[in-house]
C-alpha cells in the first residue's frame, strides 16, 4: 500500500497511462481534493503520462503531498531520459506538436494545475513537475 | 464487478436508425482507438442516421480521447451520420472546458432520452462552438 | 541501567522513571503498556529509540526488536528530513523543555499518518539531559473528518453563494450577484452543472441583473460556464442583459453571438419555455 497521497510508478507501456490515472486519482482523493479538482489532476496526469510514454519513450511518475505553511497540495513529477523539450516556451503554446496528437498535452496540463515547472536537457533528463493546492 | 474487465468493452448496439455506443469508465488508449474502428464498421454495415456516444460513465476525458471522438465524428459525418455525445459528467465538462477542448461537429445531450429526441429531429444548423 | 521485564517485552529504564508519590513503578509501566491511543517511547539524548510500547507498534508498525537503537528520524517523511525537522524538534525540546508538533509521520510500511507529537526533555536532579520522552497520537481520523466537515461547510457556503433554483421542469435559474473571479466561477460551474445533472434540466437561465459591471474577466468566465453547460447537453439563456451591460460587452469586443440573451429574466423564462415547446395559456372561466 502506497503512503497516503503518494504513488510511484514506471510508465513503460500504454496500460501504465491508465495505471497512472488510477494511482493519481486515489492519491488526490486521499488528500481531500473535491470531485472536480480530482478530475483536473487526473486529466493532467493522463496528458503528461501519455507524453512520457509516447514522446519520451518511457519514464517514471511520482506523486506525493506537499506542504507550505498551512497549505497542502499534491505534486506530480514526470521524469524521463528522452528527446526532451528544446524550446519550453514553444512547447507550451496551444497546438504545438512535433509528433501527431500531442499538441494539447503540456498546455492542457498547465491550465488544469496551479503550478508547472519544466527542466529539460534533451537526450539526458527531462523533469515536468505540476502542483495543485487544496482550496481553503 | 472486476474493474479491469469493466474497462475492456465498448458496446455498439443498433437501435432502428441509430447506433448506440457505450464507453466504460476508464478506457485505455487501445480501447479508445477501437472505438473509432467499431463505430465506422457499424456505420458501414447499418448506414445509421446518428451515433449516440454515451460517456456517462467516463471519468477522464483527456485530449487524446477528445481528439479520437472528434475525428470519429468527422468520419461519421462523411458517412452521412450525426454524432451526439450523451451524459458528459459535470466534472468532466468543467475540465474539458478548461483545457479548451472543442467538439466541432458534435452535438451533446443530457441523457439517452433527450439524445433520441434530438436525433429524431432534423438537425438545426449548429452554430460553431 | 536495569530494565524490568514487562508485558510487551520492553521496559522503561529505571533511571528515567520519575519518583511518584504513591505510584509504584509497576503501575506506571502498566499504564505505558496498556494505553492504546498514545505511542509512548523514550529516546536517548541523540534521538535513538530506547523503549517502545504496544501502541507504538500498533501505530507505526515496527516491533520493539526492530526499532530499538534506531534513530527516530525513521518516523519522518523525506521532505521533513530535508528540512532538518528532527534536529529542530530535539533542540526545541532541549531549550523549552517540550516541543509539540502536528504533521505527517511515516510507518514501517511507508504509509503516512497525521500525528500529534509531544517531545519532552527528561533531566535528572542535577539538570543533566538523560533523554527524551515522546508521545505520539494518531490524528488521521480526526483530520479526515475535519476535511469532510470543511467540505460540507464549503458546499453549504456554495449553495448560499450560488443558489441554483429549479423554476420549472427542465429549467433551472442562477441569479448571479456581483462579479465573477476565478474562484466564484469555479463555484458557479460546479454548482450549476451538478444541479443541471441532478434535475435533468436542459435549460439554465443565468441572470446577470445583479452583476454591476461586466469586465473582460467576468465575460470570459461566463463564456466558459456556458461552454461547460453545453458540453453536458444543456443550453444557457443569459438574462438581465441591461443596456449598460450590452454597451460594455460591445466596447470590450466580446462576442456573445452564439449565446441566447434577453434583457429581462421574464423574457428569458418565456424564451426557455418556447425552447422546450411549452406555452403558458390563460385558464378559461369555469376551469
Amino acid at each position: 500500500m502506497a503512503p497516503t497521497g503518494s504513488c510511484d510508478l514506471c510508465i513503460e507501456s500504454e496500460s501504465d497511462i491508465v495505471g497512472a490515472r488510477r494511482a493519481v486519482r486515489e492519491a488526490a482523493i486521499q488528500l481531500g481534493f473535491g470531485q472536480t479538482d480530482v478530475t483536473r489532476i487526473v486529466t493532467a496526469a493522463s496528458e503528461l503520462a501519455r507524453n512520457t510514454f509516447k514522446y519520451a519513450g518511457g519514464g517514471v511518475m511520482r506523486c506525493h503531498p506537499v506542504e507550505i505553511g498551512t497549505r497542502t497540495g499534491i505534486e506530480l513529477q514526470f521524469v524521463d531520459h528522452g528527446p526532451g523539450i528544446l524550446d519550453v516556451s514553444l512547447a507550451m503554446q496551444n497546438g504545438f506538436s512535433t509528433s501527431a496528437g500531442l499538441g494539447l498535452g503540456l498546455p492542457g496540463a498547465k491550465r488544469l494545475m496551479d503550478e508547472m515547472e519544466i527542466e529539460s536537457q534533451p537526450g539526458r533528463l527531462t523533469v515536468v513537475t505540476v502542483r495543485k493546492w487544496l482550496r481553503n | 464487478m472486476d474493474p479491469s474487465s469493466a474497462n475492456r468493452n465498448i458496446s455498439v448496439i443498433r437501435m432502428r436508425d441509430f447506433l448506440f455506443v457505450g464507453m466504460p469508465a476508464d478506457p485505455d488508449d487501445s480501447l479508445i482507438a477501437a472505438l473509432q474502428d467499431d463505430v465506422l464498421k457499424a456505420m458501414e454495415r447499418h448506414g445509421s442516421r446518428a451515433v449516440l456516444l454515451d460517456i456517462s460513465l467516463v471519468e477522464t476525458f483527456d485530449s487524446f480521447f477528445a481528439r479520437t471522438v472528434s475525428e470519429t465524428a468527422q468520419m461519421v459525418n462523411l458517412m452521412g451520420g450525426r454524432t451526439i455525445i450523451v451524459g458528459m459528467r459535470p466534472a468532466v465538462a468543467i475540465t474539458a472546458t478548461q483545457i479548451g477542448l472543442t467538439l466541432g461537429k458534435i452535438e451533446t445531450a443530457l441523457d439517452v432520452d433527450r439524445a433520441l429526441s434530438l436525433a429524431a429531429t432534423e438537425p438545426v444548423p449548429k452554430l460553431r462552438r | 541501567m536495569n530494565p524490568q521485564t514487562n508485558l510487551t517485552g520492553t521496559a522503561v529504564p529505571n533511571t528515567l522513571l520519575p519518583e511518584q508519590n504513591g505510584m509504584s513503578r509497576e503501575l506506571l509501566q502498566l499504564l505505558v503498556d496498556t494505553v492504546r491511543d498514545y505511542a509512548i517511547i523514550f529516546l536517548d539524548p541523540a534521538g535513538h529509540v530506547l523503549t517502545w510500547n504496544a501502541a507504538a507498534q500498533r501505530l507505526k508498525g515496527w516491533t520493539a526488536d526492530e526499532i530499538i537503537g534506531q534513530h527516530f528520524s525513521r518516523f519522518y517523511p523525506p521532505e521533513d528530513l530535508q528540512r532538518g525537522k528532527t534536529e529542530i524538534e530535539l533542540r526545541g525540546a532541549v531549550e523549552e523543555g517540550r516541543f509539540e508538533d502536528e504533521g505527517w509521520r511515516v510507518r514501517k510500511d511507508g504509509t503516512r499518518f497525521w500525528a500529534n507529537v509531544i517531545i519532552t526533555a527528561l533531566r535528572d536532579k542535577d539538570g543533566t539531559l538523560r533523554g527524551f520522552g515522546k508521545v505520539t497520537r494518531d490524528l488521521t481520523e480526526r483530520r479526515l473528518s475535519e476535511e469532510r466537515i470543511k467540505k460540507q461547510a464549503q458546499e453549504i457556503f456554495e449553495m448560499a453563494v450560488v443558489p441554483v433554483v429549479q423554476v420549472w421542469e427542465g429549467i433551472v435559474l442562477v441569479p448571479l450577484i456581483g462579479t465573477l473571479d476565478s474562484q466564484r466561477t469555479n463555484q458557479l460551474m460546479e454548482r450549476l452543472l451538478r444541479r443541471v445533472a441532478e434535475t435533468g434540466s436542459s435549460i439554465a437561465l443565468v441572470d446577470i441583473t445583479g452583476v454591476p459591471t461586466i469586465d473582460t474577466q467576468t465575460a470570459q468566465h461566463l463564456i466558459e460556464t456556458i461552454s461547460a453547460v453545453r458540453l453536458m447537453g444543456a443550453e444557457v439563456v443569459l438574462t438581465g442583459v441591461r443596456p449598460a451591460i450590452a454597451q460594455a460587452l460591445v466596447h470590450l469586443g466580446i462576442d456573445l453571438a452564439n449565446v441566447t440573451t434577453r434583457p429581462s429574466l421574464a423574457g428569458g423564462l418565456s424564451m426557455a419555455l418556447t425552447m422546450l415547446n411549452l406555452r403558458v395559456l390563460p385558464m378559461t372561466p369555469g376551469q
